[in-house]
């Protein structure tokens, strides 16, 4: 965009000096005209005019001085029509300038952008439809976020009324499978099927409503210093992963701020998915990478499909439509991003060059004590 | 067996919860709002209270107030969203610990043994003599806190906390080290249960609750006492 402006501005003011030059070499002609028929003294008729100018000038000129008067009319008369050429190119390329402008913040995203249209030419109509696009996209972009936000907050709005009916049933889930001993068989199915259903349901909507807060920006980071390697083997431990399956690396004395809880969310489903779709063993590395915090989660599985890594963190994506329906939410995912994304880190996905999926999750570095809290 | 005082209004969530808790042995009391379970503590004085936190009336955070102004029975708050705020907010109130809904028995068993664990007698060695910061006088012997003279009440965990930081002046300790000292909670126990107690406890020690000349905040770091 940027070049081809230059290069029209470059052409309009080539064309419009051109246009100056040959009109200051024209008029310079006619005056030379005028000025030889005046200077050898040829009244042709009764030239008034002729007459009166020669009343200005020296009676007898030299050669000389015709010559250094005419070049100095000629000279005035090309920088006139330079200036005007200018000034001109100037007043119609300003609306182009501003356009170009206008459209350099729309496109990086800044939709209350207008322009002033000025007279009626082709400029001003252009400046005008730009207005109205502009207002059709402003209004298209809003009813979207709104639709967006409405759908967010449907959401929020369900998961949070599943959470009451769901309370009665999980309390219960307990009492119901320390009776399916005296059950018959088929009843003693039946309630193990209920009872793994509403845990399935719980999760999801527990994850729902966790996502959901951050969709509302309501998520708070709440970290303090904290030491990575205790942080990570707690996670793990609590879970019951340890020994040769998971296998932990990181700095002795590594701390960082850690929101610890979320921190626990972030690795507990890197891990989790590591255990469930890779093979052992699998790897938590933790190091610090310029002054960020760097946690890898890498495994020896097949990896992760190709076509699927763009997707990876998008909610309820499924790699293989045909999988059965996992234990998890689908959620998982997204939920570490954001959790990563609220430290103001990143969390990304990809594929060791001999196999087997790596997750890095980054962190920033170590901000000065008073940024916190 | 302890007594459990349950506050939650939805009666099927009401039931639910009775049923497990009679199924893992407790004495069960259960009430459907705030005014009749505040009723039912003085009446039965329980030994944990489980509230609810959404209650037509006056709510949990309103309930909870109300009962701290008389009584230092735990209380473990049932948050129905557990925003970060309601989380936040039932601890200031004075809730000992809280849980999300829908919550497990066993995670709420858990919860309510921790609970009652932390209320029951301390374990800390008492050190005898007490120990003099300003105007303010803790007494580790006799477990008496005293400000300008004047008796001061605190809960059992207001105490402990207020013990452990006392036996500690000058030293930062981190709000991880304090819930491992003072909750006996693991690694990863939440650490807004240390920063709300901190609140509660300021606002009886400190002159001007907001302004700390003796239980400061080291940010990003924890809490460090002493003047």
């Amino acid at each position: 965009m940027t070049a081809r402006y230059g290069s029209l501005q470059q052409r309009l003011l080539l064309g419009f000096v051109g246009v100056g030059l040959v009109s200051a070499v024209v008029a310079s002609a006619a005056t030379i005209t005028g000025f030889l028929v005046v200077a050898n003294q040829h009244p042709i008729g009764a030239n008034r005019v002729g007459r009166r100018l020669t009343g200005w000038l020296p009676s007898t000129p030299s050669t000389q001085e015709v010559v250094l008067a005419l070049t100095g009319i000629g000279l005035l008369l090309m920088a006139l029509a330079v200036t005007t050429a200018l000034s001109i190119a100037q007043r119609v390329l300003r609306p182009v300038g501003d356009l170009a402008h206008a459209a350099d913040r729309m496109a990086t995203g800044d939709l209350s952008v207008r322009l002033v249209p000025e007279g009626n030419d082709e400029i001003a109509g252009v400046a005008r439809s730009f207005n109205a696009m502009a207002d059709n996209l402003d209004r298209s972009v809003s009813t979207l976020q709104q639709l967006e936000s409405t759908a967010r907050r449907f959401a929020a709005d369900v998961s949070h009324e599943l959470r009451t009916p769901l309370a009665a049933m999980t309390a219960v889930t307990d009492v119901l499978s320390a009776h399916t001993p005296g059950m018959s068989a088929e009843a003693a199915r039946a309630t193990h099927l209920v009872v793994s259903e509403i845990g399935h349901l719980d999760r999801l909507v527990s994850d729902l409503i966790e996502i959901s807060r951050f969709d509302a920006g309501t998520a708070r980071l709440d970290a303090e210093l904290a030491d990575v390697h205790a942080a990570i083997t707690s996670s793990l431990e609590i879970r019951g992963w340890r020994g040769e399956a998971v296998q932990v690396e990181a700095q002795p004395g590594l701390t960082a701020h850690l929101d610890l809880r979320r921190f626990d969310v972030v690795v507990a489903n890197l891990v989790g998915n590591a255990v469930k779709y890779g093979r052992p063993p699998v790897l938590v590395a933790a190091r610090r990478e310029g002054g960020d915090l760097v946690v890898e989660v890498t495994d020896h599985g097949p990896g992760i499909a190709q076509p699927a890594l763009p997707h990876l963190f998008e909610r309820f994506y499924k790699a293989d439509a045909a999988r059965a329906r996992s234990d998890g939410s689908g959620l998982g995912l997204a939920i570490a991003l954001e959790n990563a994304r609220l430290h103001g880190g990143d969390l990304r996905a990809g594929n060791r060059p001999g196999g087997g999926a790596v997750f890095r999750l980054t962190l920033p570095g170590e901000p000065e004590p008073d940024e916190l809290r | 067996m302890p007594q459990i005082l349950l506050i939650e209004d939805d009666p099927h969530v009401r039931e639910g919860l009775e049923i497990a808790l009679r199924h893992l042995g407790h004495e069960v009391l259960a009430r459907g709002d705030g005014e009749a379970g505040i009723a039912a503590i003085c009446a039965y004085e329980p030994d944990v209270v489980v509230l609810d936190v959404m209650l037509p009336g006056a709510d949990g955070f309103e309930v909870c107030r109300r009962v701290r102004a008389f009584s230092a029975v735990p209380i473990v708050m049932l948050t129905a969203r557990s925003d970060d705020m309601d989380v936040v907010a039932g601890l200031e109130a004075g809730a000992d610990d809280y849980l999300a809904k829908p919550v497990q028995p066993r995670v709420l068993e858990a919860k309510l043994k921790a609970v009652l664990r932390r209320v029951g007698p301390t374990t800390m060695t008492p050190l005898a003599g007490p120990v003099v910061f300003g105007d303010l006088v803790v007494d580790r012997g006799s477990l008496v806190v005293t400000k300008g003279g004047r008796h001061l009440d605190l809960t059992p965990m207001e105490l402990r906390l207020l013990l452990e930081l006392a036996g500690n002046p000058g030293l930062v300790l981190s709000r991880q080290q304090l819930l491992a000292s003072v909750w006996g909670q693991d690694y990863l126990g939440d650490s807004r249960l240390v920063d709300a107690c901190i609140q509660r406890l300021r606002a009886k020690i400190e002159d001007v609750a907001a302004e700390p000349q003796l239980l400061r905040t080291v940010r990003g770091f924890g809490y460090r006492f002493g003047p």
